[in-house]
């Protein structure tokens, strides 16, 4: 177990207030997905579908790819590829300064994250303004995303107010989380208007249009995406979907999982620049496509996490994400699906206390809507740590010795005929306070005494047998 | 640029199926759906949609109106009922433009902070309560946004019973730039889960359902 | 002595848990008893339950005596080879019977599901595999599901809360066979606590190597168990059995903790986990 994830764990699991702040907005999230699920008598037959329109894009990636492409130009689109991170940043900024922008707005995406598109911008001295109301409460914290749906869930109303008061122009009194709201409305309204270029992601693409498609609640992808001169989109290679029809497979299961409605208050295809008459919209269109190590997890085993919709409905289920929060993860993605995601994105060598941190308890699966096999994935960088020798000697040597054992049936019974009077050394009245090689458990729960004699020492007895 | 396509295609490498063979696999899989969606539509779609956009999961207001020339008068009971001044943004799409409003200041520019906006929804879809708005010269996009009261004519015989309607209705249509769906007032839960109305979007959400034909 | 009647039946187990599994239905079985590690080393009585509750359910017990354990650690560390190897050995002593019964659905689950993940579909020990994976049952679905049996003239007066672990309820669907077969114990009753169906950070050796995060996730299992207001903790698997007792008798909480299968074979009179006889 590397320190530095140890320490990060060790903050989190220390701050009180961040298990509050997690408890109200995950639990809010895990009772309104249920009811929406409830709602929905055909719910698992809805998620095998969602699973098979994904698995048959990926399956068919370079023919979706290729179709995209080709209507998102008729459309008036001007399409980029990146092979990573830097490619796609470098895309984004020289497309800025060719439009000569100052000030661009973004609306939330994920993979504007997983490619450092704020650093970069700042790098260039271009004025970045967030504007989903979570991302701009974390760009005045000078913080990160904790949750891929609710970037500041990690931040409470006490403390949303204090930033607020420290930087918005006209903050009032922000006695309220009614009143925290306005006073963001009244400080993003001008910028929205005033911004040269709007950068949005794209939950899904849709291949037989060439349009993409942004979902949101508060409206901010529409203020950000239509008023600027330029629109430039930063895209997954993986959201595509054959179809709108497809789409809206897709967006009921999206939604219900990721918040529980039906659908997002705002859910728009936006195709192509402003045509000939149009009232308003943006004279250029640019879709940034973004590999980034999505063409290599199709072939390590991870193909199946392609079909990744960013719901979210892991992270608000996993019991070990609802007690350390996101920062505590390292990466852009947190939860399982960010243990999934990281080793692909930061390399596994620093990275793979993501995967063993989780009991594999499956409930991560039983809540995604396209029915990922997380757990499976996760056992898979395990294996793969184990084979490229990531795992500390220690814990090879562990596992090394209890396997001779394990092999040697008579060894065994030896074993565990010694072990067993020895452990009952260090009990009292039944329980282990302390004993050496025990201070994972011990520390923190009392371990039962074992019995006099084991199982099968005593059933030999029993019976006879030898 | 060409390199990282080429490069990216490359390592993609799925086998090349014929498009033929792909279309029918995706069709496919859309033959699944009506049998799994949820129920929830019924024969009056246009009452199910009414029922839906005014329930308490979407929460907007909404009157229902016999025909179009009712609808300043329905503007203006909004109004007084929410002690708004009689000043509309109207949006400049012919059938809104030319309706009596009388002592209702109708006027076409839509201002950053604009109080009240009129808009004419292209088409509703029942199952999720959604107003559609295809974007053009009579429809731009921001009248659905700017607004904090946003009021939507939208007819009754133009309500779709699915999600799957719209998408078979757009795909005998030239794409727009935009399409719109918006279900609901803007909203944000970001601070602690609360849910708070007026996030960025239109605080309000006020559904005016016309009866009859257009 | 083993009457085979040979015909086949499919047994659906649940709808979120296992595929449909084709058992022959034997009149008198002859069923391998894997106790697992735990039980043999920390709590032998579970497996004596286990016996009387498979006699009285008309199976002929037999206890494999080279058993060890089913090579859980190994495979959740990531040490494929040295599962393979476990698994074989695992699968060489089990395919004999016509059942193999296991108290655990984390053990379970281990050769129901990952036993023939181990080996490339098609190989003889794939084949192997699948074949023990059929025929191999956690105790109290076994009973419940597969012997039709229930509880008669068992009776404890309490009141209890019940766990479901995570394997057991997840990869082969136990959630209503322990419940019903509880609701014939005189006596007993059951209040659901919150959370039932959440982890209670044991995790196997999860939490020895991440144990803050684990105590984090067990205290919290903890405060539901003790909300609940029962007195019993029950459950099907002795790990996190021992996770919860642990941390309920650290805290002081005297709520004791059993194996569903001591309650249901009359032994819940006997002291609790972690109390001395």
């Amino acid at each position: 177990m590397s320190t530095a994830f140890t320490a990060r764990v060790d903050a989190a699991l220390a701050d009180r207030t961040l298990k509050i702040a997690i408890d109200r907005t995950t639990g809010t999230a895990r009772s309104k997905r249920a009811a929406a699920v409830a709602a929905w008598p055909h719910f698992q037959q809805a998620r095998a579908l969602g699973r098979d329109i994904k698995a048959h894009v990926t399956a068919n990636l370079a023919h979706y790819l290729a179709e995209f492409e080709r209507n998102a130009i008729a459309s008036g689109a001007q399409v980029h590829w990146a092979r990573n991170a830097e490619e796609a940043c470098e895309i984004v900024i020289g497309l800025c300064r060719q439009a000569g922008a100052r000030s661009v707005t973004r609306a939330k995406s994920m993979l504007g994250e997983e490619i450092g598109l704020p650093h970069a911008l700042a790098e260039a001295g271009i004025e970045r303004v967030e504007t989903d109301l979570a991302e701009h409460i974390v760009q005045l914290a000078g913080d990160t995303p904790s949750h891929i749906v609710w970037p500041a869930l990690h931040k409470t109303r006490e403390q949303v107010g204090e930033l607020f008061r420290a930087n918005h122009a006209d903050p009032g009194a922000l006695a309220s989380v009614e009143a925290m709201v306005g006073s963001a409305r009244r400080q993003l309204r001008a910028k929205f208007m005033a911004a040269d270029v709007g950068i949005s992601g794209a939950n899904f693409l849709i291949a037989d249009t060439g349009a993409i498609c942004t979902v949101t609640n508060e409206g901010n992808a529409e203020l950000t995406t239509t008023p600027p001169r330029v629109h430039i989109v930063t895209a997954g290679i993986e959201k595509l979907v054959p179809s709108l029809s497809h789409a809206m497979s897709l967006l009921r299961l999206l939604v219900r999982s990721a918040t529980g409605a039906e659908l997002t208050q705002y859910t728009t295809f936006h195709c192509g620049p402003k045509r000939a008459g149009d009232a308003d919209g943006p004279q250029a269109f640019h879709i940034v496509l973004v590999d980034n190590g999505r063409s290599k997890m199709l072939t390590d085993g991870l193909a199946e996490m392609l079909s990744c919709l960013r719901c979210g409905a892991c992270l608000n289920h996993c019991v070990v994400y609802r007690h350390i929060g996101g920062h505590a993860y390292g990466g852009t993605y947190p939860g399982p699906m960010g243990s999934v995601l990281t080793p692909v994105l930061d390399g596994l060598e620093t990275s793979n206390d993501l995967p063993k941190a989780c009991t594999l308890n499956g409930q991560c699966q039983e809540v995604c809507p396209v029915m990922i096999p997380l757990p499976t994935l996760l056992r898979g960088w395990r294996d793969r740590s184990w084979r490229e020798g990531l795992e500390p000697a220690t814990v090879r040597g562990a596992v090394w010795a209890w396997r001779l054992m394990v092999m040697r049936p008579g060894l065994y019974r030896l074993a565990t005929r010694i072990a067993v009077p020895m452990m009952r050394l260090f009990a009292r009245r039944g329980w282990i306070a302390a004993m050496p090689l025990a201070g994972g458990w011990t520390r923190h729960r009392d371990f039962p005494a074992p019995a006099r004699q084991t199982f099968m020492d005593q059933i030999r007895q029993q019976r006879g047998q030898s | 640029m060409t390199d990282a396509r080429s490069a990216i295609f490359a390592a993609i490498a799925t086998p090349s199926r014929p498009p033929a063979d792909i279309a029918r696999a995706a069709s496919a899989l859309l033959a699944r759906v009506p049998a799994l969606r949820p129920d929830r539509v019924g024969d009056d779609v246009a009452a199910a949609f009414f029922a839906r956009v005014t329930g308490p999961a979407i929460g907007a207001s909404g009157a229902k109106v016999a025909s179009l020339s009712d609808v300043p008068g329905a503007v203006g009971a909004y109004l007084a009922a929410h002690d708004l001044a009689a000043r509309v943004a109207v949006q400049p799409h012919p059938a809104l433009l030319d309706l009596p409003w009388r002592d209702i200041v109708a006027h076409r520019d839509i201002a950053v902070d604009e109080p009240v906006a009129i808009g004419i929804a292209d088409y509703a879809v029942a199952e999720t309560g959604s107003l559609v708005f295809r974007s053009g010269a009579h429809t731009p996009t921001l009248f659905a946004f700017l607004p904090l009261h946003h009021i939507v004519v939208v007819r009754a015989d133009g309500v779709m019973a699915w999600l799957e309607d719209c998408a078979a209705a757009e795909s005998r249509l030239p794409a727009p730039r935009n399409l719109n769906l918006v279900t609901g007032a803007s909203g944000t839960t970001d601070i602690e889960g609360a849910l708070v109305r007026g996030a960025h979007g239109p605080g309000y959400l006020h559904v005016i359902l016309v009866q009859s034909p257009l | 002595m083993v009457a085979i009647v040979g015909q086949t039946k499919n047994i659906a187990l649940s709808a979120r848990g296992r595929k449909n599994v084709s058992v022959t239905s034997i009149d008198t079985p002859r069923v391998g008893l894997f106790v697992t590690c735990l039980v043999d080393a920390m709590r032998p009585r579970i497996g004596f339950a286990a016996i009387a509750l498979l006699e009285a359910a008309g199976c002929v017990v037999d206890i494999p005596q080279r058993q060890t354990c089913c090579g859980q650690p190994a495979l959740n560390s990531g040490d494929h080879d040295g599962t393979v190897a476990i698994a074989q050995q695992t699968i060489a002593l089990l395919e004999g019977y016509d059942h193999v019964v296991i108290p655990s659905g984390s053990c379970a689950a281990t050769i129901c599901g990952h036993y023939p993940e181990l080996f490339p579909v098609g190989s003889p020990w794939y084949e192997r595999a699948s074949a023990l994976a059929g025929k191999t049952f956690e105790l109290i679905s076994y009973l419940a599901d597969i012997r039709h049996w229930s509880p008669d003239r068992v009776a404890l007066a309490a009141h209890a809360t019940y766990h479901d672990s995570c394997s057991g309820l997840r990869e082969l669907g136990i959630k209503a066979q322990p419940r019903r077969l509880l609701a014939g114990v005189a006596g007993l009753s059951i209040t659901e606590m919150e959370g039932a169906e959440t982890c209670c950070g044991f995790g196997g050796t999860f939490c020895v190597k991440y144990p803050s995060i684990s105590n984090a996730i067990v205290d919290e299992k903890a405060s539901h168990v003790t909300a609940s207001g029962a007195g019993l903790l029950l459950g099907g698997d002795l790990g996190c059995l021992m996770n919860m007792a642990g941390k309920l008798h650290r805290s002081g909480s005297p709520v004791r903790a059993f194996h569903a299968a001591e309650v249901l074979a009359g032994m819940a009179d006997g002291p609790a986990i972690g109390e001395e006889p």
